[in-house]
């Protein structure tokens, strides 16, 4: 039998005929042009919100943990879910920008900029809760092999310890990655930008980067190498803080299963986030051209995939219980289910599990609305499954005459919201001073930068017509 | 266009770079070793209600230790001793010395004398003065030369890294349990007769933390 | 050593005043509530925010070292060797008995109480009032000086009141006194009734033994104190005979260790004996039967009957008996009881609660007789210092004399009846209508503010005295501590009251004993001061016979009438009893033994009758809201929180005494509900009342949420039987079916210790240090909480507040769980002490980042708070949560915070770390007292290990039915190496192989094959 197949060509990456100007003027312009009023009002409103953080940070260590509901079966409440989410939500910018630049997908260098920044703020969420929790802060450096008058060492076995140094060292990286590539477009700022104060600030941190051959080619070279650090730390990070739980003997937490499944839920939730944001600011900013819709069809997917992953993981979970045989684990599944707590366990389900599948579908792949609706869903999900893993397991374990039911006070609320002050805080002043998109690599992706785009005589820019290979055309 | 920085500004990021390092270690450093008790409270010599002098006492008239510490034998506590103890010598000697007044005072209105505390170890950190004098830990060890000093001060860091060096190698400081109030007490192959006193005496001191906090 | 500058409170200072303020205001107000108004206390936690400045908090070592003073005596007292305690023995006065106790002293200052072996009545344990007794010396809120009409006057000024007011000696003077057993008392007493011409003296207590003496009236015609010996049974018949718990019966603590040591199986050779128990609501002795029937508290006396009527008709001398027919006549239990009773004569107790009335006593006494058991296990004495007269009746007449205004002074000694007095009774009035009223009582209470003279009462630990134990031992009170606010004593009180001067009990007493020794009295005095007590002293045996005209003398009070709806009964409460304990911190969060509600007292009800009052049966796991009800009986009404419990009899509630206490102290003010305006001369112990619900609902702080074992196998146990067939029922292998996993694979690598594990053993050698373990007996342990209050009493353990509790933070290191199995209308109750595991290979110590939990040479699961940093993971990684984490500063709210600080401070054991804020706790052993023994051994012997015995734990040494052993297991010959080796000992999670030091001791019940009795469990 024979069959009529038809060359699609891929589509470009980005809509509209741009060229290199108006690529820089579209994204650099934002920077340069005044202040809108609408950024102060909501830079004003996330301030408020940080002001609700430092408060209730400043009246916990005042009075003692105790003003959050933690109790003695539940030690670890929303402080510890708050943190494993914000660090899960800071996968998806590392993930995109150093596993899929090794992997060569351009279109990532429409939102790797700032779905980087908004990994950094993520991490800096994540970083204060460990910090807060402990009962005596102001001893907390004891955690930090420092010599001392005591000979005491810190203890190498507990993850806690381990975790210190996998979120600092993944966000030091996430930073530095971030910074990387950011010099070329700094440059770019500093060169356009009007006043004396800019130019110098900018020229600061552009490190006098001028654009030559030699800078380009050490720009790309610690780029690469920058990419393959990131590249394990993004897995490992999540790794270790699910090892906190896994390396624990409470049922419930103590699973193989862990580290893969919190990795595929951090990059659920990173991707989530990504999405919120980044379609509230392609509307804003009118960045529509350059973050298209074939991106947020492209997110989608791997939202679709991820959230299927969860899934899995969730039903291995029950299988392990049953097959393991050991009764606490499977009492402690089907009280998730069942028990105290299975109205979060039921909204984790259908958030994290139910709501990607409608991604199936082309048509919802591709409707902007929806999608944001979805990514908030998923996130609100992923709170919830930290929530369920936390909470449940501890609330009920193996003795149950030390059961106990924990639910939490103003303040924990109060602390959780507050982080979302100091997130878009952070986030309003990237996108105000810094190119939310890399326009250096975002050039890079052009036609225009393609060589065979130019005639060789010439040198006239001529984007050729799209050869149909002849073959193709025959019956096969 | 014009040049924003001079020349020099090339180097400034790699110069702050590595003082960044430089100092981060400095202070580390610093913090560890100056902030020790070892540079914090050794030397501490408060002044006293009555200058009392052991130079005198210990060193002169060679009093021994427990003629005034009477309980170290039996007590966590090397108690300080009663104004009675004093007067056992004091009603005869000196008896009209002003420095002395105190002492007198105490003796007839029965109030206590307010001694300054010297070597002060966190409460949280329990020590028995006769666990260790009983087994031959002399009092020069963490109390140092007492016999030579005028005023009482602080020999010893007593942290708790200091601790563990004696505990951790007790043969190194252990003497013959007669010797223990002996003041420059030296012995010149020490690890030897440490090692047999450590034997002799079933020496096995403790290095878990709950045999000196609870 | 003080510490100084007193480095005051921080961020509680502020909070502190507003607190203060608003405490002045409250005790401004002369009834700040209604009596029945359920107020919520929000922030109990205040209750202490009003005591103190500093003391060093260990473990915040602030970066500049305060300069410290040290201040030596000016003349060394004799053998006082500064931190080394001092030991003296002395005995606790409660009501009619004494329980001999040793006080540790330190540093001059009593510390902790423990029994003392000497003394029948405590046989080396306590029960929780003795423990807490420590804490209410140095209660702040104790009054500090007398008053005159609520004016602080000085003891000067009573002196020469009384010296003025009592010189007219044909006054009607009326006495009224608590029970006292005191020699000296009651010689001051027939003093005063000589000197004062027309005077009367009598003696109130709201829970007496007064029934239980007119019973025996009754039946022999001789008013005498019944002593049933449990121990020497081997049948055990208790109708609502509460007799291990020290809130129901005066000699629990002989009783316990007496019993249990009767039950104690060590081998499949050894008997037990059999308990019985007949009660409405659920008790510890109810928990600890074999057999436990629920019946309303009104059936109880025909129960009785038709027992005795079933008896009669195989032994004599119960023919009064004879043919009485009620509903329980063919009741099986009946049938059965008597079988076994008839099986065992002679060698069987049937014992009644003391508050049934005189007719069911006598019952009772009669079924002894003719059984054979007087002089076996039960016997009979006379009390020298009891009238010979029914006591409620004199003091009901002595009170409407002073309602008639007949009565010129009325001095109470101790007693505080217008809060426990019968409600028709109305003492308050009563007051109002008598010429002068003098109250010397330990607080400011409801009956001082009605009088016109109070004097502060001195505690038992301030002051001289004796006792008669509950046998009869007479046994000395020495003072370990002068009065801290000049108190007088009872005997120095009535003595002033006689002679109009001041004298010392010292004195007093000495005159009394002097006449028991003629001759070298001093030697004789010494011994009795070191022993505190003469051994060779007690009550001599009474032979009694039924009273001639026993049988028609005993027809008329044989009609019984049970409520026919819904009976409601008031009971001592199991921590404050009839509210005298009511502001003693440690005991009002002890945990209730069957209710484990702290803080607050509940109506009691089964399931089927809360379902038929509307209430939901089931508890919600994730509210403590419960639903109030509307109690309402003779002519007063209360409301209060109604609380399911299991077991229950139906259409019965049970409510307890001693809450609802106002302007007494920080403490007792409005916890709970006052329940005696229920209680009238007519009904002491149950009446018919309405009950209905009222629509709102009350938080209630209850320590354990969940109450079924879920088919788990923490608590194994089986009928004396099974044991026999199975003696080793209780092993893993048996329990599961299959071997512990990964034992079989250790075996083959030669390791009989436990599985294989990942980890390497982090426990120390065994030859060159002990290794300390433990094991508790669970079938000795009824759940009456002394351990846990020995234990805070021993570690300095903070008392956090109502608030902090219901949020499910409670700091006991040793908490009791209690789980109900089986029929949920008539389920079996067992307790089950849970201290620290002390894991050989613990979890917790592998997850703490700093290193603050680590293992000690000697194999103890050690808490460095001084290094903990609280990230609360070993919290959450102990599969047992015995983990307590400071959540606030409770330490300093408790012991460092407002008026008076040094008081409270002086309970405090010096050997301890007082914990701060944000560090984990846990038990520990007792560390103090392993390295004290350590130590000791070391300087004594030069050897590392102490003897077997030689070191003790605070809640072993409490407990009075020596269900805990502890000691070195390398040593194969110590009590604790043989308990461990019994084939009853199992350890909790053993699959996980953390490999805890902590053992159990499966429950064994000597069940009737005729009767069902509680499940066997792990029952799957």
């Amino acid at each position: 039998m024979s069959k009529t197949y038809e060359y699609v060509p891929e589509p470009a990456l980005v809509k509209g005929n741009h060229d290199f100007k108006s690529i820089t003027a579209l994204v650099t312009d934002i920077n340069l042009r005044p202040t809108p009023k609408a950024w102060y009002i909501a830079f004003g409103f996330a301030n408020i919100l940080l002001f609700v953080l430092l408060f209730s940070i400043g009246y916990l260590i005042w009075e003692g943990t105790g003003i959050w509901g933690l109790n003695t079966p539940v030690g670890w409440g929303w402080a510890i879910i708050n943190f494993v989410w914000w660090v899960g939500i800071g996968h998806a910018g590392t993930l995109i920008s150093a596993i899929l630049f090794l992997f060569r997908q351009n279109w990532r260098t429409a939102i790797n900029r700032f779905a980087e920044a908004m990994t950094i703020f993520a991490v800096m969420c994540a970083g204060i809760f460990p910090a807060i929790h402990v009962g005596r802060i102001w001893v907390i450096y004891w955690v930090f092999p420092i010599p001392n008058q005591m000979s005491m060492w810190p203890n190498f076995n507990s993850p806690l310890l381990w975790d210190v140094f996998a979120v600092s060292t993944y966000f030091t990286v996430s930073l530095l990655f971030w910074y990387v590539g950011l010099v070329p477009d700094l440059a770019t700022i500093r060169d356009r930008i009007k006043s004396k104060v800019g130019k110098v600030v900018y020229g600061i941190f552009s490190l006098g980067w001028r654009g030559s051959n030699r800078h380009w080619w050490n720009y790309e070279k610690s780029y690469m190498i920058l990419a393959g650090l990131a590249t394990p730390l993004v897995l490992s990070v999540h790794t270790i803080v699910s090892f906190d739980f896994a390396t624990s003997v409470i049922p419930g937490w103590h699973t193989t299963i862990f580290p893969p499944y919190f990795v595929a839920g951090a990059v659920f939730s990173g991707f989530a986030m990504v999405l919120s944001l980044m379609i509230i600011c392609r509307k804003v900013y009118k960045l529509e051209e350059i973050m298209t819709i074939d991106h947020i069809e492209k997110m989608n997917i791997i939202l679709m995939i991820t959230g299927t992953m969860v899934g899995f993981a969730y039903l291995m979970e029950f299988f392990i219980a049953w097959y393991s045989g050991v009764e606490y684990e499977k009492a402690i599944f089907i009280l998730r289910a069942t028990g105290p707590y299975a109205w979060a366990y039921w909204i984790m389900i259908t958030c994290n599990v139910i709501s990607p599948q409608f991604f199936w579908s082309k048509k919802l792949r591709r409707n902007v609305a929806f999608t944001f609706v979805i990514s908030i869903v998923v996130n609100i999900g992923m709170w919830f499954e930290r929530f369920v893993i936390t909470v449940s397991s501890l609330s009920t374990d193996f003795l149950p005459g030390s059961w106990g039911y924990y639910s939490p006070t103003i303040w924990d609320v109060a602390t959780y919201v507050g982080t979302f002050g100091l997130f878009f805080t952070f986030f309003l002043l990237f996108l105000r001073f810094l190119p939310m998109v890399a326009v250096a690599e975002i050039k890079g992706i052009l036609p225009q930068a393609d060589p065979h785009n130019y005639d060789e005589e010439t040198g006239e820019y001529e984007p050729k017509k799209i050869q149909v290979p002849e073959p193709l055309r025959e019956n096969v | 266009m014009s040049q924003i920085f001079p020349k020099w500004a090339d180097e400034a990021p790699k110069r702050i770079l590595i003082g960044v390092i430089i100092f981060l270690n400095a202070a580390i450093f610093g913090v560890w070793y100056f902030f020790s008790p070892e540079f914090t409270d050794v030397g501490y010599a408060p002044e006293q209600p009555v200058p009392f002098s052991h130079q005198v006492h210990a060193g002169q008239l060679g009093m021994d230790c427990q003629y005034c510490h009477t309980q170290v034998t039996e007590s966590r506590y090397a108690n300080i001793p009663a104004t009675q103890t004093c007067m056992n010598c004091h009603n005869q000697i000196l008896t009209d010395s002003e420095n002395l007044e105190p002492i007198r005072d105490s003796w007839e209105t029965g109030e206590p004398i307010e001694w300054v505390r010297v070597h002060m170890l966190p409460d949280f950190a329990y020590f028995n003065h006769a666990a260790h004098v009983s087994v031959g830990v002399g009092c020069e060890s963490c109390h140092g030369r007492i016999d030579r000093m005028e005023v009482v001060q602080q020999a010893e860091p007593l942290s708790m890294g200091w601790c563990l060096d004696c505990h951790r190698e007790p043969e190194k400081h252990v003497r013959p349990v007669e010797e223990v109030t002996t003041m420059g007490y030296t012995e010149e192959n020490q690890l030897e007769v440490g090692l047999d006193l450590v034997a002799k005496h079933n020496i096995n001191a403790p290095t878990y933390c709950q045999s000196c906090h609870y | 050593m003080s510490d100084q500058p007193k480095q005051t409170t921080y961020w509680k200072s502020l909070n502190e005043l507003a607190q203060n303020k608003e405490y002045e205001k409250f005790v401004q107000r002369e009834f700040p509530e209604d009596a029945t108004e359920l107020t919520d206390q929000v922030s109990r936690r205040s209750f202490l925010r009003v005591m103190g400045a500093s003391i060093a908090l260990a473990g915040f070592a602030s970066c500049r070292k305060p300069v410290q003073k040290i201040m030596p005596y000016s003349r060394q007292p004799e053998d006082m060797v500064q931190g080394v305690p001092l030991f003296y023995a002395t005995s606790m006065p409660f009501q009619d008995t004494v329980t001999g106790l040793v006080v540790e002293n330190n540093d001059g200052r009593p510390t902790k109480l423990e029994g003392n072996n000497e003394h029948p009545s405590s046989g080396g344990g306590t029960n929780i009032y003795n423990q807490g007794a420590i804490l209410n010396l140095y209660d702040p809120d104790r009054s500090h000086s007398p008053k005159r009409n609520g004016e602080n006057v000085s003891l000067s000024d009573f002196i020469s009141f009384s010296a003025e007011h009592f010189s007219n000696r044909d006054q009607r003077v009326l006495f009224i006194s608590e029970a006292t057993s005191s020699p000296t008392q009651n010689r001051l007493k027939q003093q005063a009734l000589r000197t004062f011409t027309n005077a009367e003296w009598v003696t109130y207590e709201p829970f007496s033994e007064n029934n239980a003496v007119e019973g025996t009236q009754l039946a022999f015609g001789q008013r005498l104190r019944t002593v049933n010996h449990y121990g020497q049974a081997d049948v055990i018949v208790a109708l609502d005979d509460d007799f291990v718990s020290p809130h129901r019966h005066q000699n629990s603590v002989e009783n316990a260790y007496r019993v249990s040591a009767n039950r104690k199986v060590t081998s499949v050779d050894d008997t037990m004996s059999r308990i019985y128990s007949i009660e409405n609501n659920f008790t510890a002795t109810g928990s600890y039967a074999d057999h436990r029937l629920r019946l309303k508290t009104s059936e109880i006396e025909g129960f009785t009957y038709a027992l005795a009527s079933r008896l009669s008709e195989s032994v004599n001398g119960l023919s009064a008996y004879n043919g009485i027919e009620n509903e329980f006549s063919d009741h099986e239990w009946v049938n059965t009881l008597a079988e076994d009773l008839l099986s065992n004569r002679g060698s069987s107790v049937v014992s009644i609660g003391k508050e049934y009335k005189p007719a069911a006593q006598a019952a009772v006494a009669a079924i002894n007789l003719a059984l054979g058991n007087n002089g076996n296990t039960v016997t009979y004495h006379e009390l020298p210092y009891r009238e010979n007269r029914d006591e409620n009746q004199a003091f009901s007449d002595a009170v409407r004399e002073m309602q008639n205004g007949a009565v010129d002074t009325v001095v109470l000694i101790g007693t505080n009846p217008v809060f426990t007095a019968p409600a028709d009774l109305n003492f308050a009035e009563a007051l109002e209508n008598t010429g002068t009223k003098v109250h010397l009582s330990d607080y400011f209470d409801e009956t001082s503010r009605n009088c016109d003279w109070h004097v502060n009462h001195a505690h038992f630990l301030e002051m001289w005295g004796d006792g008669l134990s509950y046998t009869g031992q007479r046994s000395v009170i020495q003072p370990q501590i002068l009065p801290l606010y000049d108190g007088l004593s009872e005997i120095e009180f009535i003595n002033t009251i006689i002679t109009g001067e001041e004298s010392t009990g010292y004195d007093l007493v000495r005159e009394t004993w002097q006449s028991y020794y003629p001759s070298d009295f001093d030697s004789q005095w010494e011994r009795i001061l070191h022993d505190g007590i003469e051994p060779d002293s007690g009550f001599g045996d009474v032979n009694v016979s039924l009273a001639a005209d026993f049988d028609s003398a005993i027809q008329p009070e044989l009609s019984y009438e049970p409520v026919s709806g819904i009976e409601i009964t008031i009971k001592p409460d199991s921590t404050l009893f009839d509210g005298r304990f009511a502001n003693n911190g440690w005991l009002q969060e002890l945990p209730d033994p069957m209710t484990k509600i702290s803080w607050d007292n509940v109506a009691m009800m089964s399931p089927k009758t809360a379902e038929s009052l509307g209430i939901n049966p089931e508890r919600s796991f994730s509210s403590r809201e419960v639903p109030v009800v509307r109690i309402s009986g003779g002519n007063s009404t209360i409301e209060i929180a109604a609380w399911v419990l299991p077991g229950h009899a139906d259409d019965s509630i049970t409510l307890t005494t001693g809450y609802g206490r106002r302007n007494i102290g920080r403490i007792a003010d409005g916890v709970g509900v006052d329940t005696y305006p229920l209680r009238t001369t007519s009904a002491m112990l149950y009446q018919p009342g309405e009950v209905s619900t009222t629509g709102q609902s009350y938080d209630i702080a209850c320590v354990q949420d969940h109450h079924s074992l879920e088919g788990r196998d923490m608590i194994r146990s089986a009928s004396l039987e099974g044991y026999k067939e199975h003696p080793d029922f209780a092993t893993y292998k048996n329990v599961h079916g299959y071997e512990v996993p990964g034992m079989e694979e250790a075996r083959e690598e030669g390791n009989e210790h436990g599985p294989i594990s990942l980890f390497t053993e982090t426990y120390g050698s065994y030859d060159d240090q002990p290794q300390w373990g433990m094991s508790i007996d669970l079938n000795s342990c009824f759940g009456c909480g002394v351990c846990t209050i020995a234990c805070q009493a021993e570690n300095n353990i903070p008392v956090i507040g109502k608030r902090e509790v219901s949020r499910r933070r409670i700091m006991h290191w040793i908490r009791i769980d209690r789980y109900f199995e089986g029929d949920e209308d008539n389920p079996g109750a067992y307790h089950q002490p849970v201290p620290c595991m002390h894991c050989e290979l613990a979890p917790c110590e592998q997850v703490c980042p700093v290193a603050a939990t680590t293992h000690s040479e000697d194999g103890v699961n050690q808490m460095t708070y001084n290094r903990c940093i609280g990230t609360r993971y070993c919290q959450n990684n102990c599969p047992f949560k015995v983990r307590r984490f400071n959540f606030f500063n409770y330490s300093k709210e408790f012991v460092a915070t407002g008026d008076d600080p040094e008081i409270i401070q002086m309970a405090m054991n010096p050997d301890v770390t007082v914990r701060f804020r944000g560090v984990i706790e846990k038990c520990t052993y007792c560390a103090q007292r392993l390295n004290r023994g350590k130590i000791n051994a070391k300087i004594a012997t030069g050897s590392r290990k102490p003897v077997d015995g030689a070191v003790q734990t605070a809640c072993q040494q409490a407990c009075p039915s020596n269900a805990i052993t502890f000691g070195d297991i390398t040593d194969q010959d110590s009590v604790i190496s043989q308990d461990k080796r019994n084939e009853r000992s199992y350890v909790l999670l053993e699959e996980m192989n953390v490999r805890p030091r902590t053992s159990y001791m499966a429950k064994i019940r000597n069940s009737n094959p005729e009767l069902v009795s509680p499940p066997d469990l792990p029952s799957h």
